[in-house]
């Protein structure tokens, strides 16, 4: 069993009149277990240079029975270093927020398929807003993915 | 300008053969530019313990701005291991948070769009004839229209806000939201006329409300309590 642990710090001297200065540690364990995740994709690094939407997981089955509602994290984070340039996220075609330059999120993701069954199914997209030339980086760590089956 | 740094770390010396240490810290900034956020909705702690179990609200879409860089904050306070909550945003499901688990994401809060409608205070009033929406009754306190509009502006009603030009009073909702097919004030405006009067008060400009996109939703898995911590660092 892996020990794998997420931490955040959240501070600010001048936010609030009061000190913001909040942490938070949890080890990454299996969907109503204490046993530790112990699969991830590994971090990919990637250079996009379209405002295509891509999906950042094309190789899992999302909505996989097997899966759906298990224990998945997922990070991203935006390494442009031009204030205006941004990444959309999206988790089933949904809009979830927009990555400036410079911001990451971490995030549980149930691989739940689309309320409105469109055939979106789970995926997580990005659409980069230039197509200059974006660094992106993600990864997934997780208890379990369903791949297809070969043809 | 505040300065805000959010640092996450990712460390695990046995999940891979490489020992895995991530550490990224990110100021937060307002969209496009190096500006610090500047608002929150503090950290706050929620309980849940319904039967049968309810969702929550947590963020509506109208508690920040919109395509804003915002960021959202949530953590489970259980220390049951079986015991989650499932985040969605608008019907989507996002993802679980078991016991103790926290994220951190950025939130487009896309809103719908408010119900709109101007009532134009018209006819002949007397004084002491009444006029009541969305629980506010207001009495005329003479029969100029005008100033019956200003008593109906200078109200607060619960779920609109107004302003007034002469004798027309506008409301927009206080919320985005899908209200239906029919104009809120069509059906709901309430005058009590004396004899002989024609007061009235005619609704114009009416636009329905669309639903919001984005609101955060929050539902725990059992019904015993439930804790969760969460913070809205907004634009």
């Amino acid at each position: 069993m892996a020990t794998t642990t997420a931490s955040i710090t959240l501070t600010s001297s001048d936010l609030l009149t009061d000190e913001l200065s909040l942490s938070a540690t949890k080890t990454l364990h299996k969907a109503g277990s204490t046993v530790g995740l112990d699969q991830t994709t590994g971090m990919t690094k990637a250079y996009l240079t379209a405002t295509t939407q891509v999906d950042i997981f094309p190789t899992l089955i999302e909505g996989s029975l097997a899966f759906k509602g298990k224990s998945s994290w997922v990070y991203i984070s935006n390494e442009s270093e031009d204030e205006t340039e941004y990444v959309i996220i999206k988790v089933s075609g949904n809009v979830i927020g927009k990555l400036y330059a410079g911001d990451f999120l971490w995030m549980p993701w149930s691989m739940a398929e689309d309320a409105d069954a469109d055939n979106k199914h789970a995926d997580i997209q990005l659409t980069p807003s230039v197509a200059t030339g974006m660094w992106l980086q993600w990864c997934m760590i997780n208890e379990g993915t369903e791949f297809p089956t070969s043809v | 300008m505040a300065t805000t740094t959010a640092t996450i770390t990712l460390s695990s010396a046995d999940l891979l053969s490489n020992e895995l240490a991530l550490s990224t810290t990110a100021t937060l900034t307002l969209a496009g530019n190096s500006t610090g956020l500047t608002s929150a909705a503090g950290l706050s702690r929620t309980n849940f313990t319904n039967d049968p179990i309810q969702s929550k609200v947590i963020y509506r879409s109208d508690d920040a701005t919109a395509d804003g860089a915002n960021k959202v904050y949530l953590k489970n306070l259980s220390t049951t291991a079986t015991e989650y909550f499932t985040v969605y945003i608008d019907q989507e499901e996002m993802g679980r948070l078991y016991a103790g688990d926290w994220a951190f994401f950025p939130w487009s809060a896309t809103s719908g769009t408010k119900e709109t409608f101007i009532a134009t205070i018209a006819g002949t009033w007397v004084a002491g004839e009444s006029w009541e929406f969305d629980g506010v009754k207001v009495y005329a306190a003479n029969t100029t229209v005008a100033d019956i509009a200003a008593q109906i502006d200078a109200e607060e009603f619960p779920n609109w806000t107004t302003t007034r030009s002469g004798a027309a009073v506008t409301f927009v909702a206080r919320k985005a939201q899908d209200a239906g097919t029919v104009v809120t004030a069509t059906a709901d405006i309430v005058i009590v006329q004396s004899g002989g009067s024609d007061a009235t008060s005619v609704v114009s400009s009416a636009a329905m409300g669309t639903a919001t996109e984005s609101d955060i939703i929050v539902v725990p898995s059992v019904v015993t309590t439930m804790d969760l911590e969460h913070m809205l660092l907004k634009q």
